[in-house]
């Protein structure tokens, strides 16, 4: 820490001091982080140039070509051989690797932006109900609603063999009945019994009028269906099935995902930041499930409980607000990753389609020519690539110093 | 112990069915009639209709519902979907479209390239990682705590692919010290026992044979190792920090242990959960970052065959290779959980 000099001490009567916020607080510890100013500056410094060059340095990828130019070396002044300069070298159509460089920033950021958007909205959203109704007990509307859903959900199968979509209300309803009645046939045998035999007729007796075999087969899964909407369903059941499915997509290594999925949709930059999004979501999800469940027995959250307030305003007003600072954290280091993912599928020819700059595809279109010498077509957009990145991670580790002391690193 | 590992393979199982569901999807709804794919696309509708009839493709995805309806419910679950797990149960993996080989009999050649890969960097990133972590969580705040987490960042913020295309160009092209390529040189041969060249030649005292080997493996190994090592060494060092805090340590010092004795003993041995945690989710990760590494080095493994087999739409592969990597991915994180609950009796009663 610097000496302070006794002159420059200010006394501040506490009664008038400045009102200093939380989030006040949190911006001074960054900026007194010499990393995390480091990356700040880097970021800046990308998405400037990026926005910059898109909006007011033209680029046309589909006209940029010169073949007296292939591969030439950065030059810093102009030669006889070549008029132009070009810093960063030339790559195989004689394209300008700096003007490439600069406007690729435009397209990786942009990816990194909107997949890591697909990924805290839909994976927080998750996380957060997950978290919420885990510990919570859900109120009679919720209840029902989980119950029919669920009846809803499941009942789809015996209305598609039957192909009777009516049958979707019937098995609402017959969850809607179950959650509204949980006093009714009290006894565990009987309860399922009663519900088992109601999920039979409700699939069966539609279904007989289609085929003896249907109404069977309907019949066996409504009874299926019946049973499991006997069971007391909960918010531990909606929480556990979300992480679930959380857990199966994280069973898939992360690459191989993207590629499956970008397989799937076709190439395209649009397509590659639909699947680093997707890829994403569990990340976020249990973060936010983890986050809510830290601070959910919190006095403050019984209190507001216990004033009335709905669960949607306990969620709006105390719960989004207090896991918001590991949620940054995880946004900017996500950022990073997405950046890195999207270079990624980039350089295996699933992300830009090819004249659009972007440097995972650059360096895709060029290590070939590795080996003829010509480093500075793959050295440059690698670089922006990395810098980049180290950007974002610095910013993100000096935000989490910043905006939660106790989990320093 | 014996009732939390039955709990856990117990759990293990949706995921597994949730997995094989996925991929069966992938492979079916990536765009593109595999018939047309095998046959090329001057094909007859004739011999198109042929193979479809051949490899079920004819068949619904997964309910056949119009069988149900003729009355027959066998027909009902002939689908798609059931046939696959049918022929997956009995290890039937299909073959490829492209070279009619058996995709089990090349994922078995081509597996141990990818393990042996996997395995070498995991030991690198292992054995560098995590004496990093604990010096710098040792040393807190000095040089070599900051440069070692600099360092680490820089790590991890690293495209391995282009990490590994910056050793080609330092190693192999400038310097010409090692190859850029392949598992092996050509005239070099090794007996294969496991097919991991490096301990199989090691076995039959091949000394020419593991030298080219190991000069063909260690840039790959590098370029895949850069990330779990810096990860393992941040993770190490956090962990670390938070167990030196506690009032047990304090204790042991107190005690008149040496400072040695309470790192490794009493520290790292609690420090150790995160990272090994941090281990097996790094070990699929390494899996899957095999593609761009294989690619690069044009090194033989399942991850580069799986990202050929995509773009040539040979569905069969894409199956197979995906269907192993993620199979492998699970089957870490299982141990891993069982480690995890050896290391700390806390977890099996939860």
């Amino acid at each position: 820490m610097a000496k302070t000099a006794p002159e420059d001490i200010v006394v501040t009567d506490f009664a008038v001091r400045e009102h200093r916020s939380l989030w006040g607080d949190a911006w001074r510890r960054l900026i007194s982080s010499n990393t995390a100013r480091l990356g700040m500056f880097i970021v800046i410094v990308f998405i400037s140039s990026a926005t910059l060059s898109h909006y007011f340095w033209k680029y046309e990828p589909k006209k940029d070509l010169d073949y007296s130019l292939k591969l030439k070396a950065p030059s810093l002044r102009p030669t006889e051989e070549i008029d132009s300069i070009h810093i960063f070298g030339t790559d195989k159509l004689g394209r300008d690797i700096f003007r490439r460089v600069v406007h690729g920033g435009w397209n990786s950021l942009r990816v990194g932006i909107v997949a890591v958007s697909i990924s805290l909205i839909a994976g927080g959203a998750i996380g957060l109900l997950a978290g919420f109704y885990e510990t919570i007990t859900m109120t009679t509307m919720e209840r029902l609603l989980l119950f029919g859903l669920t009846g809803l959900l499941l009942g789809l199968l015996s209305a598609w063999i039957a192909d009777q979509y009516f049958q979707l209300i019937l098995f609402f309803g017959l969850g809607i009945t179950s959650g509204y009645l949980p006093e009714l046939f009290a006894g565990k045998i009987q309860r399922m019994s009663f519900f088992g035999a109601a999920g039979f007729l409700v699939a069966a007796i539609p279904s007989f009028f289609v085929g003896l075999n249907i109404a069977l087969i309907c019949g066996i899964w409504g009874l299926f269906v019946g049973v499991l909407l006997s069971q007391d369903l909960d918010g531990k059941f909606f929480s556990n099935v979300m992480m679930r499915i959380m857990d199966m997509i994280l069973s898939f290594p992360g690459y191989l995902l993207a590629i499956a999925i970008v397989a799937f949709l076709g190439p395209g930059l649009g397509k590659g930041m639909i699947a680093i999004g997707i890829v994403g979501i569990p990340v976020y999800a249990r973060l936010a499930r983890s986050a809510v469940m830290g601070m959910i027995n919190k006095e403050y959250i019984l209190a507001a409980q216990s004033v009335g307030e709905g669960h949607g305003r306990i969620l709006v007003r105390h719960i989004i607000p207090n896991i918001l600072s590991p949620i940054i954290v995880q946004t900017t280091m996500g950022l990073a990753n997405a950046i890195l993912s999207a270079a990624a599928l980039g350089f295996l020819g699933l992300g830009a389609i090819p004249p659009e700059p972007e440097w995972g595809a650059m360096l895709g279109d060029s290590y070939r020519y590795l080996t003829s010498g010509a480093w500075w077509a793959v050295l440059f957009p690698g670089l922006a690539i990395m810098l980049s990145v180290l950007g974002f991670n610095l910013l993100g580790d000096g935000l989490r110093d910043a905006l939660d002391p106790k989990l320093r690193m | 112990m014996t009732r939390y590992i039955i709990r856990r393979i117990i759990s293990v199982i949706p995921t597994l069915i949730g997995v094989t569901f996925v991929i069966f999807m992938f492979q079916r709804l990536i765009p593109g009639d595999p018939a047309i794919a095998m046959l090329g696309e001057h094909a007859t509708e004739e011999s198109i209709q042929r193979i479809r009839e051949q490899f079920g493709l004819n068949r619904p995805l997964f309910l056949d519902r119009e069988a149900l309806e003729d009355g027959d419910i066998a027909g009902f679950f002939d689908s798609q979907y059931f046939r696959y797990m049918d022929r997956l149960f009995r290890l039937d993996l299909g073959e490829s479209i492209h070279r009619r080989i058996p995709v089990l009999e090349t994922l078995t050649l081509r597996f141990p390239a990818t393990v042996e890969l996997s395995l070498l960097s995991m030991f690198l990133a292992v054995i560098i990682g995590i004496p990093v972590g604990i010096v710098s969580a040792s040393r807190r705040n000095s040089l070599l705590d900051s440069v070692s987490m600099v360092g680490s960042l820089v790590g991890v913020s690293m495209p391995i692919f282009w990490l590994g295309l910056m050793e080609i160009m330092l190693f192999a092209v400038i310097l010409k010290w090692l190859p850029a390529g392949a598992r092996l040189s050509t005239g070099i041969e090794i007996q294969s026992i496991t097919n991991l060249f490096l301990v199989d030649s090691l076995i039959t005292g091949n000394w020419v044979g593991f030298k080219d080997s190991l000069s063909h493996i260690i840039m790959p190994a590098i370029a895949l190792a850069t990330i779990p090592m810096a990860i393992i060494a941040r993770m190490t060092r956090s962990s670390m920090l938070d167990v030196l805090q506690e009032d047990y340590i304090r204790t042991a010092k107190a005690k008149g242990l040496g400072a040695k004795l309470v790192l490794y003993r009493h520290a790292l041995k609690n420090a150790a959960l995160p990272v090994v945690t941090i281990i097996g989710l790094q070990a699929g990760t390494l899996l899957a970052g095999a593609v761009l590494t294989e690619t690069i080095f044009s090194w033989p493994g399942i991850g580069r065959w799986v990202y050929d087999a995509i773009l040539g739409r040979d569905y069969p592969i894409v199956q197979g290779g995906t269907l192993l990597i993620a199979l492998i991915f699970v089957v870490v994180n299982f141990l891993v959980d069982i480690v995890y609950a050896l290391l700390d009796p806390r977890i099996r009663y939860k």
